[in-house]
């Protein structure tokens, strides 16, 4: 009888924790992050809006990374956890981007 | 081995066989979770169609006073909601929740309790929805729902709050189904089943599963944001506060336009399962059928906006919706071309099965050409809110959607019940519904054309739309009647009919290798799958007809099972225990869900809020002591704990 | 909680992990399912308010007002949010450090870093009401509109633009002056972080019944996998939190 359901798979066993240490310097890097986030915003007015923007948005997405890179294990861990996160992210991101635009002075009767 | 040598097995159920509620109520067998959406959601076929048969003999005649507006405007939002959320969802998912796993090999669900928490959460949330015919009226607002004639001040009452909550209940229903096909087909495949092996019912399933659980949402916080409108003084969708009525449109339809290739995928796959059998020959271009599910499903998400075209978007977003519309169409018509190559040069046995598979492929063609017009803006200005929608949609979604379950069912009827269907009473039921169905929704292309609006519960005599109206309500009535043959053909047949073999129609797949019906585990020995006919290629290890491409790596092991609860082996298996947890789970949503509708004490009144409150607690008393129960139940039968 | 059916081994258990034909526990794909579902789910919350944000600071600039009136400005400290966002990040790294801890079977380690994290999480908690409360009190609520209280200076900038009462309202009671300005800012704003704090609320009781069950059978093989389906859901829900303190308080 094939117990198909219980076969130990390489992919699980491949993944090492990493020591706690590590953990530490992440969060301390999420620390400098947020931290560097509030200061970009205190002194918004240095920069142009622009800058503004991309400062942040890279900063937000430096921290995002890695809290599901690291926190959450998804690198190193099996594909299919990064398929299953990636598409609904990519989709989540168009969307924002899409309903901004139309909602925007893009779209509507005058153009 | 060959089919002719099978033996019949007694598993046939007889009817004198007593019912047994704790076995259906606790269950978390995929077998009986499916026979229980299935019925449910035919029950609500019968209820949708009365609906519509209503609203048939309302326009049957210009000026008519059969139905008051309010109620044909009730029974228009509610024939929708029903067929769409109560019918065709339900279906697909039960007959996808019995034979996917047999498909695959596995013994059941990834998470059996789950399975059943998911149906009986969507009798609650049916429930609801039907439970305010009872309670001042049922939403009337139409199946979309668009704002801000959903506001209360234009739909008081509690009408459209009973819609939100009960969909609300159902929605969740279907997200945790999803999430269970999608491990299910991912992780529970019989060894050696590749994800290019798999069946193309359980693709379209995989793929329809991940569809819905990225679609929903939206429609979820769509709907909160309209509860809070109505019920905490929000203003979402209430332009005269500030709101966007338009925002709800934008947010239903892209759920919305995803929603309908959720309705029509898993019957494409099932279109897929049936013509290679009845054939005699694979399917052809399998990948080429298979991925082009998975672009559907992609595309299915960038063209919303095409039920919008008269709101007054502009060029750029038109122009940009109006291509990717065109564009499924390229997808779907791989489908089309892949079946009728499947068909070409077979073996074709005219069975109802594949009546109804030829039927659903001609009227679905009809419904897309009719679609492709609708994608083009201009000529959609005409003919959107008219008849010719109302055409378009009755023949994707019922000379699809339809046809194609009723392709499914005479297919699976014999393994899901251990009887064969009456293949005459069957063809006659055919032919009646395919023209009963062209009579009814043909000419509401002419009406449309003609500038019949929708959603109009009479219309003056010298329209010009009189005779195509009487001629309509009369191939409704032939409709309900082929419908009428259909359940008569299934009670006699589950009485008397013919009893059935594994193997009934000398199929290609794994659920036929076991008994019809199969005993509670499924396979005595998880099947060894080596090509993507496991099955044919047991019973033909010779057989040329290939598309295999290197898929077969080795002769198929496989052998017909005739194993039963008491066979030597049997006992060892050990399937998850009978649990009421779930069921007690989704009542107690169901209960808090319905305190919730008369939350809102200013509408109603201190002592309504009181009794609101109540429930919302025994709802949440009800819903701890399951989720408690339920912990204690995984910990019994898990499987890390060594037990059994 | 059972990643199979029918499973028919006899009696030991089990410390390897239960994987399927993917290869992964069937819990643990489940899960990130359901977590890249939620992302949608979150991601209409915060263009529902970036849309109607937009609305409100486009009509303010028109008008001249947007200094002044400005409801992100006037209503979200930067002080409090930051607080919270730190605290909720801390969790995450102490969720880790707790799954950490159960993967080397130092269950007491576990129960301080598991303990650490529920105590973060009820603070982040505990700070959005406090932050709630605080707006309601200054005049922004689940409401179409909100009524910011105004220094004496600012009302009289804004009495001197003159502007149409249907897009701000300005009213004195003696000391004190507001201005009514019709937006759903507090709306949107009250429902996204209202069901980003109910997902917080049910994660802290889901690590609590985690704590619990591990206190009572430490020696449970499936305790690092709970403690890690936990902790997933408990790193998404910072997740969001990163999106939001960035898109709704930042820019």
């Amino acid at each position: 009888m094939a117990d198909h359901d219980t076969a130990v798979s390489h992919h699980e066993e491949h993944h090492e924790a990493h020591g706690t240490g590590f953990y530490w310097q992440v969060g301390g890097v999420l620390a400098v992050v947020t931290a560097a986030e509030v200061a970009a915003f205190v002194y918004r007015d240095l920069f142009g809006h622009v800058t503004f923007l991309i400062l942040l948005f890279s900063l937000m997405f430096a921290k995002g990374i890695g809290v599901v890179l690291y926190f959450m294990h998804l690198r190193g861990d099996a594909r299919i956890f990064q398929f299953v996160f990636i598409v609904p992210f990519t989709l989540a991101v168009s969307m924002v981007l899409a309903f901004l635009v139309l909602f925007s002075h893009h779209v509507g009767i005058a153009g | 081995m060959a089919i002719a040598e099978q033996k019949l097995t007694s598993t046939a159920p007889t009817t004198s066989e007593s019912f047994q509620w704790r076995s259906w109520l606790a269950t978390v067998d995929h077998k009986k979770i499916g026979i229980i959406y299935i019925i449910s959601a035919f029950v609500f076929f019968i209820i949708g169609g009365i609906e519509a048969m209503l609203m048939r003999v309302q326009l049957g005649t210009p000026n008519n006073t059969f139905l008051s507006a309010d109620l044909y405007n009730q029974l228009f939002t509610m024939h929708a909601t029903t067929m769409v959320f109560l019918v065709v969802m339900p279906m697909n998912v039960g007959i996808g929740n019995y034979v996917v796993p047999l498909m695959i090999g596995a013994r059941d669900m990834a998470f059996p309790r789950l399975n059943a928490f998911s149906v009986w959460l969507f009798l609650g949330g049916g429930f609801l929805l039907y439970l305010s015919f009872l309670t001042g009226g049922a939403t009337n607002v139409g199946w979309f729902a668009y704002a801000p004639l959903t506001q209360t001040q234009f739909s008081p009452g509690q009408g459209v709050d009973y819609w939100i909550l009960g969909l609300g209940l159902t929605g969740v229903a279907s997200i945790a189904g999803a999430l269970n096909f999608i491990v299910t087909v991912l992780n529970m495949r019989a060894p050696g089943m590749t994800i290019n092996r798999m069946p193309l019912f359980v693709w379209m399933n995989l793929v329809v599963s991940f569809i819905l659980i990225f679609a929903f949402p939206t429609f979820t916080v769509a709907s909160i944001q309209l509860l809070f409108d109505r019920q905490f003084g929000a203003a979402f969708f209430n332009p005269a506060l500030g709101g966007d009525a338009v925002l709800w449109q934008h947010l239903f339809w892209f759920f919305g336009h995803p929603e309908v290739y959720i309705l029509i995928l898993p019957v494409m796959g099932m279109i897929s399962e049936v013509l290679p059998v009845y054939s005699r020959k694979p399917i052809f271009g399998y990948s080429f059928v298979a991925f082009s599910g998975v672009g559907i499903g992609f595309l299915g998400f960038i063209v919303w906006a095409h039920h919008m075209f008269g709101t007054g978007m502009g060029p750029l977003a038109n122009g940009f919706f109006a291509a990717a519309s065109m564009v499924i169409a390229i997808p779907t018509g791989v489908k089309i071309f892949n079946w009728i190559a499947t068909m070409w040069g077979g073996d074709v046995r005219l069975t109802t099965a594949m009546l109804y598979a030829i039927g659903f492929i001609s009227m679905f063609i009809i419904g897309g050409i009719s679609g492709i017009t609708l994608a083009s803006p201009p000529i959609d200005l005409q003919q959107t809110d008219s008849y010719y929608v109302v055409a378009h949609f009755h023949y994707v979604l019922f000379g699809g959607s339809i046809l194609g379950l009723f392709a499914g069912a005479f297919y699976w009827f014999p393994k899901m019940t251990g009887r064969m269907l009456n293949e005459m009473l069957g063809k006659v039921q055919f032919w009646l519904m395919l023209i009963s169905m062209n009579v009814t929704f043909f000419p509401m292309h002419f009406l449309g054309t003609e500038g019949m609006p929708r959603r109009i519960y009479t219309y003056e005599s010298g329209m010009g739309w009189e005779m195509w109206n009487f001629i309509e309500t009369i191939g409704t009535f032939f409709l309900a009647f082929s419908v009428l043959l259909f359940i008569y053909n299934v009670l006699v047949s589950l009485r008397s009919g013919e009893v059935a073999s594994n193997d009934p129609w000398d199929a290609a797949t794994l659920e036929w290798v076991v008994p019809s019906p199969p005993p509670s585990y499924n396979f005595l020995h998880i099947p060894q799958v080596t090509s993507r006919r496991p099955l044919w290629d047991a019973k033909y290890p010779h057989s040329t007809a290939d598309d295999h491409h290197g898929e077969k790596s080795a002769p198929s092991q496989i052998r017909y099972e005739y194993s039963h609860e008491d066979s030597p082996g049997a006992k060892e298996i050990h399937m998850p225990t009978l649990t009421y947890m779930p069921m007690v789970l989704s009542s107690g949503l169901t209960v808090a869900a319905l305190g919730f509708i008369y939350i809102n004490q200013a509408i109603l009144g201190l002592p309504m809020r009181v009794a609101s409150y109540v429930f919302i607690a025994i709802g949440f008393v009800m819903v701890f002591y399951a989720i408690r129960g339920w912990v204690l139940d995984s910990r019994r039968d898990s499987p890390y704990l060594g037990h059994h | 909680m059972s990643s199979s059916a029918g499973h028919t081994h006899h009696g030991e258990a089990h410390q390897k992990p239960l994987v399927g034909s993917m290869g992964v526990d069937s819990r643990k794909l489940g899960l990130w399912a359901f977590i890249g579902s939620e992302t949608l789910f979150f991601a209409t919350l915060i263009l529902t308010h970036l849309i109607f944000y937009a609305r409100t600071t486009n009509t303010l600039s028109s008008v001249g007002a947007l200094e002044l009136l400005d409801p992100r400005l006037g209503y979200l400290a930067i002080e409090l949010t930051t607080v919270l966002a730190t605290l909720l990040l801390a969790s995450s790294l102490t969720m880790v450090l707790a799954l950490a801890a159960s993967k080397a079977r130092d269950w007491k380690r576990f129960r301080f870093w598991q303990l650490a994290t529920i105590l973060l999480g009820a603070s982040f908690v505990g700070g959005q009401i406090y932050e709630f409360i605080h707006l309601y009190h200054e005049g922004l609520k689940l409401a179409p509109a909100y009524e910011m209280h105004l220094s004496h200076e600012a009302y009289k900038a804004l009495s001197a633009l003159n502007i149409d009462p249907s897009i701000v309202r300005l009213k004195e009671a003696g000391e004190h002056a507001t201005a009514l300005v019709p937006s759903l800012f507090g709306v949107t704003f009250f429902v996204m972080t209202g069901f980003h704090g109910l997902h917080v609320t049910i994660g802290i009781i889901w690590l609590i019944a985690i704590y619990v069950k591990v206190l009572r059978f430490p020696e449970s093989p499936e305790n690092p996998m709970d403690i890690e389906l936990g902790g997933l859901y408990w790193h998404f829900v910072d997740l969001v939190w990163v999106a939001i303190f960035t898109l709704i308080y930042l820019i």
